[in-house]
């Protein structure tokens, strides 16, 4: 199948999918995390010239800023199951390339060469990698092993509409058993006239049109299934 | 089997599994339970069942493959023993990149340093006169604060020190991905710009005292810090422009991986040095004796701790 997921096997023998993420989404994210550095700069310099006013409120500053460039990303991404805020906020997250979580090593490694990735000026070499490279990794990513993946959110099966199974009229394989199932599951979220034009098109399975096919693929799901009785 | 079947029959199990990654403290048997589950991923995959029953086991399966493999047993004391014995190794083990490092700089440094003290003209092509004069008024006279007052300031330069120098330490390694040419830019630069600077402080005795009491201390963490900084980023430039028989990418995450903790070592060493240059150098009411004497010892304490710590076999 063509998604560009990226599959990660495992020791037992199976493979799991995850989705990496593109420019866009990371750019907003990024874009969030910028201005959450900036909420919480202005913050601690407001803190700290009610604090400690003079120079020493300039050093400990010094010393705020040094570690929202260089540490927030490492601490918030080592810290909260890799996201930062930005990440949280837009669903994504930072894996190690064989799905586990990102240690200090490779958070360290791939948000030092922010650096790199942000030359010539906002991201431009990290965008050139990104489009390049099949699992969208800007170059910091490809160093320390690391992708960013959309977060898996937790998925609500639909509920079938309860009909009288049928055999199906001549076996399918699987793939098109999954395709079947795929199909029963997700047509009624699109419009009225794109499910008559998907019924019509299972016409050799169905021997019917319209929502009369959809209603038979219904039964045909429900006999694959082996789903309740009507 | 039919997928309602198959899914009756498992249920009680993917429930398990999802009560166990909910609660914090898994059970013991957890990886069993995984590996059942992993079976039945897979047998549901291959059968054709529906899409979202496949993706609601991957997504358990995801889980709890990241919950068994990201535990790590605990190490005792990894950071002592890092300090004590791995940090100094590496920097043993890296000694090609080290010295291409302490060559370039120390080089530069001597080099620009014995230009400038054999004709005094040579320094203003490195640096403007206004540059200079800054330079020499900073170390001048008995009461030379360095341009500050008191203790607010000490903080303030701490700062300072910190923002500045720990963020060329990770530039230049970052810059050492750019072929090396980063990494060599920024010792370059700094080991001239050293060696302008001491040489043109050192035709005045009075400047010269000031100036090498001043640096004397922190410079034993500071530069060593920078050098080893710039030397992680060769180790970086080299993986791509000598990657033997590896792939240049292979040879870059490799290098990387491995070199990663030496850089670490010199931002901390860096970050050291920025509480003896805040609170101790500047200081005046420390003779310039005491100064020379607590900066030998930590230059020679820097030596030894490379090239002797973490010798000895792990028992």
């Amino acid at each position: 199948m063509i998604d560009g997921k990226l599959h990660i096997f495992t020791p037992e023998g199976v493979t799991l999918a995850v989705v990496p993420a593109g420019a866009a989404r990371r750019g907003y994210a990024w874009f969030i995390d910028l201005i959450a550095r900036a909420v919480i700069g202005f913050l601690c310099m407001f803190l700290l010239q009610l604090a400690m006013p003079g120079g020493a409120g300039t050093g400990m500053m010094m010393v705020v800023f040094f570690l929202i460039e260089w540490a927030y990303f490492i601490v918030l991404e080592v810290f909260f199951n890799g996201t930062s805020l930005g990440k949280r906020l837009t669903g994504l997250q930072v894996l190690r390339e064989d799905g586990l979580p990102v240690g200090w090593r490779e958070s360290v490694l791939r948000n030092l060469l922010r650096e790199i990735d942000f030359l010539p000026f906002s991201y431009g070499i990290g965008l050139g990698f990104i489009l390049l490279d099949k699992h969208a990794r800007r170059l910091g990513d490809i160093v320390a092993g690391t992708v960013v993946v959309y977060r898996d959110k937790a998925t609500v099966r639909p509920a079938l509409p309860v009909v009288t199974p049928l055999p199906l009229p001549y076996a399918l394989t699987p793939d098109e058993q999954r395709a079947l199932l795929d199909l029963v599951e997700r047509v009624r979220t699109v419009p009225a006239q794109r499910q008559t034009e998907l019924g019509d098109l299972a016409e050799p399975l169905t021997g019917l049109k319209g929502e009369a096919s959809l209603q038979r693929l219904f039964q045909y799901a429900a006999g694959l299934t082996g789903g309740k009785q009507a | 089997m039919r997928q309602h079947q198959f899914e009756s029959r498992h249920a009680a199990l993917w429930q398990d599994i999802e009560q166990e990654l909910a609660s914090k403290q898994p059970s013991a048997d957890l990886p069993v339970k995984y590996r059942a589950l992993c079976n039945t991923l897979a047998v549901a995959r291959q059968r054709g069942y529906s899409p979202s029953l496949v993706q609601r086991l991957d997504l358990l399966a995801i889980n709890t493959h990241r919950l068994i493999y990201s535990a790590v047993g605990t190490q005792e004391h990894a950071f002592m023993r890092w300090v004590l014995r791995d940090f100094p190794r590496l920097v043993r083990a890296e000694w090609r990149v080290v010295a291409l490092s302490l060559l370039v700089f120390y080089g530069l440094t001597l080099l620009v340093g014995l230009a400038v003290a054999w004709d005094h003209e040579l320094a203003y092509s490195f640096m403007s006169p206004g540059q200079l004069a800054n330079f020499e008024e900073m170390y001048r006279g008995g009461a030379h604060k360095l341009a500050r007052r008191g203790s607010d300031d000490d903080v303030m330069m701490f700062g300072f020190y910190i923002m500045n120098n720990v963020s060329i330490g990770l530039r230049s390694f970052v810059g050492g991905l750019a072929f090396g040419v980063g990494a060599l830019f920024f010792t370059a630069y700094n080991g001239a710009y050293f060696g302008v600077v001491a040489a043109w402080l050192s035709r005045d005795p009075a400047t010269a005292l000031n100036f090498w009491s001043f640096v004397i201390t922190h410079s034993a963490l500071e530069i060593t810090g920078l050098l080893l900084a710039s030397a992680s980023g060769f180790k970086l430039g080299s993986a791509l422009l000598l990657p033997g028989r590896r792939g240049r990418v292979a040879a870059l995450r490799e290098s990387a991986a491995s070199i990663l903790p030496m850089l670490l070592g010199a931002a901390m060493m860096i970050f050291l040095a920025a509480f003896f240059e805040g609170f101790w150098s500047a200081r005046t009411d420390i003779p310039a004796t005491a100064k020379f004497i607590v900066g030998g010892m930590l230059w020679l304490a820097v030596i030894a701790y490379f090239c002797l710590a973490g010798r000895k076999r792990a028992t």
